[in-house]
């Protein structure tokens, strides 16, 4: 059965490789405010507004390089075929995908009553790739399950 | 629904990973038909069918619950 939307199986060792990387630079930058100084941009002129605070004329790309490899990553791990992608597989990976669609939903409905103010922004961080990370778990959970027993 | 597939196996004495490869599928995908955690499609009921040269009903059977 051909299962369409998914990479070759290398793409699941290219995506590990390259999620360690991107995970190391966005853990920099979000817990020790790292910046590439290289990644500065200008946008627009030097704004300088009525009460004489200098408003921010240049962002830094670090964060947006950070976040793209972890999405980047995660993609190909979780969209990586098998090495025999058969209808079981395929089942198991629809399984898996409605079941972190689920627990992800459980856990922001959690956190949206439980953390309030700022820290809600960080929630919302995580949020972004709790689908991935939870499909990717349970996904390989499973097919390791199924490889254990008997024989 | 039950089935004889590790009784077939064991008929012609290969592992879960021969049957596997003689049908192009996991070894997962045969682990799990067997401990009736999947049922598999008819293309691959039929190609083991084939393989043990037997009736699809032979190696597949309907249970009360079904």
């Amino acid at each position: 059965m051909e299962s369409k939307l998914l990479l070759p199986n290398r793409y699941k060792r290219i995506g590990l490789i390259l999620l360690i990387p991107s995970l190391a630079l966005g853990i920099l930058v979000r817990f020790f405010d790292f910046q590439f100084a290289f990644l500065s941009l200008r946008i627009g002129k030097s704004v300088i507004n009525e009460k004489n605070i200098h408003l921010e004329d240049t962002i830094n790309l670090t964060d947006e390089l950070a976040l793209t490899g972890i999405i980047v990553a995660l993609l190909f791990i979780a969209f990586a075929r098998e090495k025999t992608e058969d209808e079981y597989i395929a089942q198991t990976r629809l399984e898996s995908l409605k079941w972190a669609v689920l627990i992800n939903y459980i856990l922001l409905l959690v956190a949206t009553w439980l953390v309030h103010g700022l820290a809600y922004i960080d929630v919302m961080m995580y949020n972004m790739l709790t689908v991935l990370i939870i499909f990717i778990t349970r996904f390989n959970y499973a097919l390791n399950n199924s490889k254990k027993l008997f024989d | 629904m039950k089935n004889t597939i590790r009784i077939e196996r064991a008929v012609l004495n290969i592992t879960q990973q021969d049957l596997a490869e003689k049908i192009g599928v996991s070894r997962q995908t045969i682990n799990a038909i067997e401990s009736n955690k999947y049922v598999p499609s008819t293309i691959l009921a039929l190609k083991m069918a084939r393989l043990f040269k037997k009736n699809v009903d032979e190696l597949f059977l309907l249970e009360e619950t079904d």
